[in-house]
């Protein structure tokens, strides 16, 4: 094929060489002689390198198991003909752009398939022949010939250098971007759901997040994350997370080293762009911050070998968090654990069940305690895509060791007991068509304040489209309501005490991004 | 309390420890992502091999809710079938979950069981997401045609014998004995087939294309737009109009598909529409490799005469 497209080349260079008559039958004689010294040489250097390569394949074959299978394109004998005798069976319909395909005869078998199209596949995936890599180093150094020169170099055989076989891990951007409307007082206060970013459009969180495997023993995930914190301002970019997960560890057990966003609860490890409702519930900003519990250190994981799925969880952090620990120092460490189990209820319905504890150190030395318990339900109809009802719920209790100095003990101190919980339900009751995009959702909250007397509550209904699996858009009300006058007021310019929001969420995601648990 | 949360932990420790070994000693605890590859791998394995799988036959493998109860599944499995190229991703989120270092990316107990196969419809130049949710390494649906079966199977008999070397020989002899059985069948649906071929037919998921190919019909068109995107009332007319001019008498749709869509398309464009089966057990009668496509192959050939 190259050689005809070789010959070609040449005769179109005939073809289009100056006119006859400007040139003498001399000049004309010896232009063709150089052309045909060079298509000759071309022919040999062809020549030479499939000779190579045969001799390569050969080699190749013998290292291979033996042919346990046969050739994927081989039919058993009396069947039908080989699948790649025939042109994919698809048909352009009038007026559409043909698909962006390739016939079957060109299509490349996976990285980690013999080179050879009839070859069998051999022993598992990390003993396979690197065929590419061989393929590199015992390519013949010809010297180029006129179709080599012809062919396109950088940048467009860039992508043909991407793609499938490449040692490449996911990465995926997402966007997710609030636009925030409420009352003047409210924002006055800056005491919104969003403090400081009320009646405003901001990037709440542009995420640039990269995954993969980094040997065969454990996977990395690092995400980059940019946000808002201020009206005005520029994004500041910070590490959201970057850790390693030991996949190969005795006893089935799993470890998470690094930074990350800890499995505690229901929610707190989802990252925004990928909450079900807008912002995180109230009882977990209250008691962990805007940007809950994210910290550095070490999970472990065992999956006891159970008839149903139990997780038991175990981690050791610095306790970074300022709003609930803060003593960040290893030496005396938080330390979270949890447990999650799960039951299918049925063909279409399922629950999952869990329990979590962090104890940590205040900055001040005495301790503080969250435990918290949570479920989700979810009901998919036969057929269904997509969940007709869910159903959601987290609890959380403190148990916060504070100063209490008395007149005989300044040192004394007490436990400030608190707790708060929110109940989460969606509906997305059409099964086909574009109807089928919306849900329908509810979110109410209600918490105590972790050091604060007093507490509130939040009703949230909101509307989700999602176009596809990628962009999603949700129209958000929410109503705050604080029941102890001076819980969120500033004073000198405004309260927030009651507050009702209205959010415009967009969410986009470009890229790989892994499938979501349940 | 503290007491109380101690001895529940610890009787977890315990009862899994205990329960670690339980299960069938000799056989080999298979877990695929879909029915068809649990189908091929339990008639290579025979009696060696115990085999579960995540999807269902009538769910769609594209998109699976990632559960916990699959990774229990995984939890307890000796070996993972996967239909790669990128079809059943999921899968690598319920092998995280599930704590079984048998059965990672890269560890023996992992199949892939499109390796080595030559792939239809794989792009050649730039794809993204604009034209829907494309598979950017080819169409992944190739256990639909049973043509196909004798490399799948292959893949998979190297898998099983790579856990117990011994049983090579049976497992080599189930597979010819299905090979036999399958030989015997395509006959059948060749001869059923022949006098379709050049057939055009609609489908609603771009996921026929193999079995299509291998039979000598054509698929001219998609109700879905663009995969995984729903059609437009725009897109729709279209597809009645194509239909109407190229005479096309037949819509093949899944059973997780709108079929009151393509029910109404088809009575607009005067076509019939046939509920094939998407997977092993996906619908009544398919319980068996060799029976689901024996139902696909009826199904098609009744919908065309």
């Amino acid at each position: 094929m190259r050689s005809l497209a070789g010959v070609c080349f040449v005769a179109v260079g005939l073809l289009a060489s100056s006119p006859a008559s400007a040139q003498d039958v001399e000049s004309l004689k010896k232009e063709l002689e150089q052309m045909r010294q060079q298509f000759e040489s071309m022919k040999e250097g062809y020549e030479k390198a499939m000779n190579q390569m045969g001799e390569r394949i050969k080699a190749l074959e013998s290292r291979q198991a033996p042919a346990a299978a046969p050739p994927a394109v081989a039919a058993p004998p009396g069947t039908a003909p080989p699948v790649l005798a025939a042109p994919p069976a698809t048909v352009p319909p009038a007026g559409a752009t043909p698909p962006a395909t390739a016939p079957p005869a060109i299509a490349a078998p996976p990285a980690t398939a013999p080179p050879s199209a009839v070859a069998a596949p051999a022993g598992p995936p990390p003993t396979a022949t690197p065929v590419s890599g061989q393929a590199v180093a015992q390519t013949p150094a010809a010297s180029p010939n006129l179709t080599e020169l012809a062919r396109p170099r950088e940048p467009f055989s860039l992508y043909q250098q991407r793609g499938a076989g490449q040692l490449l891990f996911d990465i995926g951007v997402t966007g997710d971007f609030i636009g925030d409307l409420t009352q003047n007082n409210v924002q006055q206060a800056q005491g919104g759901t969003f403090p400081g970013l009320e009646n405003y459009v901001f990037a709440r969180e542009v995420e640039l997040s990269l995954f993969g495997q980094i040997d065969p023993y454990a996977r990395a995930e690092v995400r980059f994350e940019a946000s808002q914190e201020q009206r005005g301002q520029s994004p500041t970019v910070t590490l959201a997370e970057a850790n390693l997960t030991l996949m190969t560890l005795p006893f089935d057990t799993q470890a998470k080293l690094g930074q990350m966003r800890n499995r505690f609860g229901l929610t707190n490890q989802i990252h925004e762009h990928d909450l079900p409702f807008v912002d995180r519930p109230d009882v977990l900003v209250e008691f962990l911050g805007q940007d809950g519990l994210v910290e550095k250190g070490a999970e472990f994981t065992w999956v006891p070998p159970l008839p149903f799925y139990v997780e038991l969880l175990g981690g050791v952090f610095n306790g970074d968090n300022d709003t609930a620990f803060g003593f960040a120092n290893i030496k005396k460490p938080l330390v979270t654990g949890r447990v999650k189990t799960f039951f299918e209820l049925g063909d279409y319905g399922a629950i999952q069940l869990g329990a979590s504890v962090a104890n940590g150190l205040q900055p001040n030395g005495l301790t503080n305690t969250l435990v918290g318990a949570d479920m989700k339900y979810k009901y998919v109809p036969d057929g269904w895509q997509h969940p007709l009802l869910t159903v959601a719920g987290e609890w959380l209790y403190q148990l916060r060791r504070v100063s209490a100095p008395t007149a005989t003990d300044p040192s004394q101190t007490q436990t400030l007991n608190r707790s708060g919980w929110y109940l989460f339900g969606e509906l997305q009751p059409v099964q086909f068509g574009a109807l089928s995009r919306f849900s329908l959702g509810f979110r109410y909250d209600w918490t105590e304040y972790p050091t604060n007397p007093g507490q509130q509550w939040a009703a949230e209904p909101f509307i989700t489209f999602m176009p596809s699996e990628f962009l999603r858009f949700r129209l958000v009300y929410k109503h705050t309501h604080g029941n102890t006058p001076g819980c969120c007021t500033n004073t000198n310019v405004g309260s927030a005490r009651i507050k009702d929001e209205i959010f415009l969420q967009s969410t986009f995601i470009l890229g790989a991004h892994p499938a979501h648990p349940f | 309390m503290r007491t109380a949360v101690m001895h529940v932990l610890l009787a977890l420790v315990v009862t899994g420890l205990l329960a670690r070994d339980v299960g069938g000693a000799d056989k080999i605890r298979v877990v695929a992502t879909t029915t068809d590859l649990k189908a091929l791998t339990e008639v290579v394995g025979g009696d060696f091999v115990d085999v579960d799988a995540l999807a269902r036959g009538n769910q769609n493998p594209h998109d699976l809710e990632v559960r916990p109860s699959l990774m229990v599944k995984v939890r307890r499995a000796d070996l993972l079938v996967t239909n790669g190229l990128e079809l059943d991703q999921w899968a690598e989120v319920v092998v995280q979950g599930s704590n079984n270092a048998k059965v990672i990316p890269g560890a023996s107990g992992r199949i892939d069981a499109s390796r080595g196969l030559l792939v239809l419809e794989v792009p050649t130049t730039h794809v993204d997401r604009s034209m829907g949710d494309v598979h950017p390494v080819g169409n992944p649906h190739y256990t639909l045609d049973p043509g196909m079966a004798p490399a799948i199977t292959a893949n998979i008999l190297d898998g099983l014998a790579r856990l117990q070397p011994a049983n090579r020989a049976t497992f080599e002899q189930n597979r010819k004995a299905f090979l036999g059985r399958l030989d015997e069948a395509m006959a059948r649906w060749t001869t059923t087939m022949a006098p379709f071929k050049g057939a055009r037919v609609i489908v609603d998921h771009n996921m026929w294309l193999y079995f299509l190919t291998r039979f000598g019909l054509l698929q001219a068109g998609t109700v879905e737009e663009r995969p995984g995107i729903p059609p437009t009332p725009g897109h729709l007319t279209r597809l009645i109009a194509q239909m109407k001019d190229e005479h096309i008498k037949l819509i093949l749709v899944e059973p997780w598909s709108d079929q009151k869509l393509a029910e109404r398309v088809a009575q607009d464009a005067d076509a019939k529409v046939t509920v094939m089966a998407s997977g092993v057990g996906a619908v009544k009668g398919t319980d068996s490799y060799i029976d689901m496509v024996d139902y696909n192959v009826r199904a098609v050939a009744q919908g065309l005469r």
